[in-house]
């Protein structure tokens, strides 16, 4: 199986409660830790929906507010990091709307229906016993260990992502780059594990596609 | 070679399903059978996981960058935490 060790409950742990309770009694060491810690994942995921980055730092600056105001409020019913989180999204969502850099995640039916395959028909047989099989398979070329190659890889991909449908963009850099699992993409983003899967599908399929594209790029050069 | 219930094209549709433990028993066979006996599509599966290890890789470069929190915002952050929750 697969080693990303999908993790289903998004539940509070004992690191979670012991943060909560010191944010509420007014452990400000605890508060600049919590900055410190997950900042930069945050102007991230901010970046995702709105368009510069000033904009996203300051979605980022209302979540850490929300969180001082609301840290009573936190029910334990998800971890703290998804919860705060979810508040960041929802922040970012709205910021990227009204600024229109984004079509709203409304458009995530569309997402949903259109029939993409993973790989276009041209590249499998489409007669007689072996129809449905390779007949243009992915070339077993890979890339070499240097970091070099690999950063200007990272920088293909990073474009590639950027090209996708809101919707998959968030979920492929949530669990991807992030490290989020399925469990905490669904509740932050409201969607049921089925059209999680369907998403991260069909993002991960073009991500790939534009790695085999530049792998064979190289290969040509 | 005797012909696997799941074609290339099938499988490659399946894939996140089975990275992600979402298939039945029955079906996980059927992708596992097919990936035992067809290297272009193991290839495929290692082009995808290669996806995501490019892709964390560049992000861990980008973690190395300068972006820690801008000063300002950090101090008015704990300034408002201290408004807020201090016990002052
Ligand atoms: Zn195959």
């Amino acid at each position: 199986m697969d080693g990303n060790g999908t993790a289903w409950d998004t539940q509070p742990d004992d690191e979670d409660l012991r943060l909560v309770n010191a944010l509420r009694v007014g452990d400000e060491v605890a508060f600049a830790s919590l900055i410190d810690r997950h900042y930069d994942a945050m102007l991230r995921v901010a970046r995702l929906h709105v368009a510069t980055r000033e904009a996203a730092e300051d979605v980022v600056q209302e979540t850490f507010l929300g969180v001082i105001k609301g840290i009573d409020r936190f029910e334990a019913r998800s971890s703290f990091r998804t919860w705060m989180f979810r508040i960041l999204v929802n922040q970012a969502k709205t910021r990227g709307e009204r600024e229109r850099r984004t079509q709203p995640f409304s458009s995530l039916e569309g997402e949903l229906d259109a029939d993409a395959p993973a790989i276009g028909p041209d590249r499998f047989r489409s007669e007689g016993r072996w129809a449905g099989f390779w007949c243009a398979p992915p070339s077993a070329e890979h890339l070499p260990e240097a970091c070099v190659l690999a950063a200007e890889a990272g920088d293909r991909l990073a474009a590639a992502i950027d090209a996708l449908p809101p919707a998959q963009r968030t979920v492929m850099t949530l669990r991807d780059v992030e490290g989020f699992s399925a469990a905490e993409v669904c509740s932050l983003l409201d969607l049921t594990q089925g059209n999680q899967r369907v998403l991260l599908h069909r993002a991960r399929s073009k991500a790939r596609a534009s790695l085999e594209q530049y792998l064979g790029e190289r290969v040509e050069a | 070679m005797r012909q696997p219930a799941v074609r290339c094209q099938e499988f490659v549709e399946l894939v996140t399903d089975w990275e992600e433990g979402a298939l039945d028993d029955a079906s996980r066979l059927e992708f596992e059978e097919h990936m035992a006996i067809c290297p272009p599509c193991v290839e495929y599966v290692k082009q995808l996981r290669l996806t995501r290890a490019v892709l964390r890789g560049a992000a861990e470069l980008d973690r190395r960058g300068p972006s820690a929190p801008p000063p300002a915002a950090r101090a008015a952050l704990l300034e408002e935490f201290r408004r807020q929750r201090g016990n002052g």
